[in-house]
């Protein structure tokens, strides 16, 4: 149970000071205890200490039919409930059996991008934050309401939106939906814009971020980190490319790949990323096909006995994955969520030796964890 | 000439100049804030508040009940004949909802069958805070009828 | 009813000892309570300049425009419990408060406030006129440290202690470029009253922050590390060591830290304004055409002066990141001081050279 071993003999008989950093703390983003080994300002040691927010997921997944686990999705990453959802319902179409017909497929593409563009602004927001400039939060998450908005118009809730099920969705685009949203991504790029006037070139956020948090292509390939982290680390690998699903196949759009894997370029790949959330949005506006949004499907969902499907999507966190299990019955036997934050908060102990306090800050923020996920 | 300008950008610390730029324009922008009482935002027609029970329409079909995913609706129901047409019907007893654990999925709006639904929840209605914790944790079926939007709390208190 | 009670009392004014003694006193008196207000108000006007650069509305609710809202927060800081940590140094936590707000209003009895009418028994815009006034403001300005190590060490809390330990490492490094800063104008005035570098600057017709920019930047840089606020706000940064030096510190207890965090604000704003920017002089004091300015009193243009750098202050804050604490050393150790040191020496060469047109 000693995770936190020392790193050799101290010097002269002096101690390091063990610093508790949580579980309630401004910076650690919701219920995560960091066990810090810290010698004056430098930290030896990082251990995390997780489970303050379990709930038991899993099990709850395991007592309800599947079309009424959705709800209980949302509140995993609770800031992309959206991609939760899809990342559900896309296991359960792969256990069962269903085609999602085309208008369902983009407006979950649609979905989805948007909560991207939320989770990366709540992101900034935050991350900005924590290294000391308070206002992009306030721009953030302006722009955030919009978004959450729109949501609140399609499915009618703005965080925990239950707006898919297996099979297809639930409701169709409300009149004037897609104009509002054209006109929401007609503005963004130029607020994006006003976000890096704040901070790319500000030369206290480089001196912030440039250098820190340094992680290697091959400890994140090995650690199993995925997303914006290993997209920093120089690594192209995007589940909507490399495995495209939805109707992602469909729409062109860049993937950005940065190759100093340091905080400062994982900035930049989700900055950029929001960018090319937009365009896909406009894509998928323009190309909307009419038709139905559920796919013909028994009312009472059964999985045939002895049947496992594994769905991944790329969440803005990274790969978020949902294995399940049929049994024969209406429920699953076993539903196991492959959490994005998790996988990549082990990377978090080896980016933070020898680094100081206000860098683990900044890794804490660069990581981007969502407590929901990792605890489930 | 690219290094150069770059090299007085350092020194005159235009890139600092650039972003009080931008937080100096945000002073003279219209500011988003919602003057909560006296102003509101009205939410979205699909918007999912707070739960309404309409026990005429319902014909107690516990397709709601059973489809909740935190098993929170409780219904009592029972057959007997009524008096005038000489039918048998069926009379709700029970339709409590148990609102401390709701999280307004909406799963019962969509499991209900009639047309207009017998549950529903848009309502419009997020304001359910009291002054007294013990309304906020049951409501039963003459609850769910009959509650009213709460006015605003610069209006007399609503019991 | 005899009167003689209040004859004897004005005979008792009208003596001089009673100008020598009494009178300085009651104008630090009178000083005392304007700068109470004023930071009393600028807590208010930062969390509304706040909010309007975060595009939001500050505080509004209390009084008509929020204009309460100081006396609100007072009354709330007045009534709350007075915590002490359990394990806690008691004398070291019951001082530190005190020590860092009392050499921040001391300051305020060397600065003049506006110009001093030449005829003698007049009252003068200051408490008083010392001869070596800058070094006086300067070890005052480093007592404030004693209070934040005090307060950081004696609360008995890891965090409290990084943050005292970080906030006298930042604050005793960016003494030294201040003070560095302080001597161009020095030379320039050829005095170390405040009163003597204002009245040089009126004889030159010439700001000295004109001559001394370099110096003006340094000095204001400097003074914004002093006084721990962003982009040199890691002591008390709230992300990291949730309040730094003063987390445990409740109730009547933290207005004084907070208290003397404006104070010293406005102490630095009122030293840069009148050793760079002319004091009560109004801009280009040499031009006539300008001169109807002068119908604007000196005190009026001290304060505006004054104004100006807070609101320059709560600008800084609402946009830039922090830095972090070893760059902040860096950055006042490595550029700071050579570059205070390389003003000095240009002043100098230049002072001795031009000594008769200066």
């Amino acid at each position: 149970m000693n995770g936190n071993a020392p790193t050799g003999e101290p010097l002269f008989g002096l101690r390091e000071m063990e610093l508790n950093f949580g579980p309630q703390h401004p910076a650690t983003h919701g219920v995560m205890r960091l066990k810090l080994k810290v010698d004056g300002e430098r930290i030896v040691d990082c251990y995390p200490i997780i489970g303050y927010l379990h709930r038991g997921t899993e099990k709850l997944f395991e007592l309800h039919p599947f079309f009424q686990n959705v709800p209980h999705t949302d509140r995993l990453d609770y800031v992309a409930a959206a991609t939760n959802n899809l990342a559900y319902v896309g296991a359960v179409e792969k256990l069962v059996g269903l085609v999602v017909p085309p208008r369902a497929r983009y407006i979950r593409v649609i979905l989805a991008e948007l909560q991207r563009i939320s989770s990366h602004l709540v992101w900034l927001a935050t991350h900005a934050i924590d290294i000391g400039a308070m206002t992009p939060f306030f721009y953030c998450f302006r722009e955030r309401e919009l978004i959450l908005d729109l949501f609140e118009q399609y499915c009618g809730a703005r965080l925990t939106l239950n707006s898919m099920r297996p099979g297809g969705q639930p409701y169709d685009l409300p009149q004037g939906w897609v104009e509002r949203c054209g006109e929401f991504i007609a503005e963004f790029p130029a607020k994006v814009d006003e976000y890096e006037d704040l901070l790319t070139e500000n030369r206290i956020w480089k001196r912030r971020t440039v250098g820190i948090g340094v992680l290697p292509p091959e400890t994140a390939i090995a650690y199993g980190v995925t997303g914006p982290m290993l997209r920093g680390s120089g690594v192209d690998w995007d589940l909507r490319k490399a495995l495209p699903y939805e109707a992602y196949g469909e729409v062109e759009f860049d993937v950005p790949v940065f190759h100093n894997c340091d905080t400062y370029d994982r900035y930049l790949v989700r900055i950029e990323e929001m960018r090319q959330s937009a365009r896909i949005i406009r894509q998928c506006l323009d190309r909307l096909p009419d038709g139905p949004i559920m796919a013909k499907r028994p009312r009472v969902l059964k999985a045939a006995a002895a049947t496992e499907a594994y769905h991944a999507v790329e969440g803005p966190k990274g790969e978020l994955g949902f294995y399940i299990v049929g049994d024969g019955s209406t429920n699953p036997y076993r539903c196991h969520v492959r959490p994005t934050s998790f996988m990549n908060l082990q990377a978090l102990p080896e980016m933070s030796r020898g680094a100081l306090i206000s860098d683990l800050v900044a890794l804490i923020g660069t990581v981007d964890i969502v407590l929901g996920e990792i605890d489930r | 000439m690219s290094a150069l300008k770059q090299f007085l950008d350092r020194l005159l610390l235009l890139d600092l100049f650039a972003g009080l730029a931008v937080t100096g324009r945000h002073l003279f922008r219209r500011k988003v804030t919602v003057q909560y009482p006296e102003d509101r935002l009205e939410p979205a027609d699909r918007f999912r508040g707070m739960l309404r029970l309409d026990s005429e329409r319902c014909i107690k079909c516990t397709l709601c009940a059973r489809d909740c995913p935190l098993d929170i609706i409780y219904i009592d129901w029972h057959q007997e004949t009524n008096p005038e047409t000489g039918k048998k019907e069926k009379v709700l007893d029970r339709f409590d909802i148990d609102i401390q654990r709701c999280m307004f999925c909406g799963l019962c709006e969509e499991a209900c069958p009639t047309e207009p639904k017998s549950i529903w929840l848009t309502t419009k209605t997020y304001e359910l805070a009291s002054y007294d914790r013990w309304q906020n944790l049951y409501v039963t079926m003459e609850q769910l009828e009959s509650w009213r939007v709460r006015p605003s709390y610069t209006d007399e208190e609503v019991a | 009813m005899s009167w003689a009670w209040l004859d004897s009392l004005r005979e008792t004014i009208g003596q001089p000892q009673f100008t020598l003694l009494f009178a300085p006193a009651a104008k630090f008196l009178v000083a005392i309570v304007v700068i109470l207000l004023i930071i009393a108000y600028l807590v208010f006007v930062e969390r509304r300049l706040l909010g309007f650069l975060q595009v939001r509305l500050g505080p509004n609710r209390v009084g008509p425009w929020g204009l309460l809202q100081p006396i609100a927060d007072i009354l709330k800081l007045l009534i709350k419990e007075d915590t002490i940590p359990n394990r806690a140094v008691r004398w070291a936590y019951l001082l530190a408060p005190c020590l860092v707000v009392a050499p921040a209003f001391v300051i305020f009895s060397v600065v003049p406030f506006g110009p001093s009418p030449n005829a003698p028994g007049a009252p003068r815009w200051y408490v008083t006129d010392l001869d070596a006034a800058i070094i006086f403001v300067v070890a005052l300005a480093s007592l404030g440290i004693y209070g934040i190590i005090l307060g950081g060490w004696s609360s008995n809390n890891k965090f409290s202690l990084l943050g005292g330990l970080r906030s006298a490492a930042q604050m005793v490094s960016y003494e030294v470029p201040q003070g560095l800063a302080l001597v161009g104008p020095l030379m320039l005035a050829g005095s170390m009253s405040l009163v003597g570098i204002v009245e040089s600057q009126a004889q030159r017709g010439l700001w000295f922050a004109v001559p001394q920019i370099v110096a003006f930047f340094i000095y204001f840089v400097a003074g914004v590390a002093e006084t721990n606020r962003n982009p040199f706000d890691l002591p008390e940064a709230e992300s990291e060591l949730v309040a730094g030096f003063h987390t445990e510190y409740s109730g009547v207890r933290f207005a004084l830290f907070f208290l003397g965090e404006y104070a010293n604000m406005i102490v630095i704003s009122a030293i840069a304004v009148t050793v760079f920017l002319g004091g009560w002089l109004r801009p280009f004091p040499s031009i006539e055409a300008l001169a109807f300015l002068d119908l604007i009193p000196g005190a009026v243009w001290f304060f505006l002066k004054v104004f100006a750098f807070l609101f320059l202050f709560i600008w800084f804050r609402g946009t830039f990141p922090r830095f972090r604490f070893d760059q902040l050393m860096a950055l006042g150790w490595k550029w700071l001081i050579p570059l205070a040191l390389a003003n000095l020496m240009v002043t100098g060469l230049l002072v001795v050279l031009l000594n008769g047109r200066t």
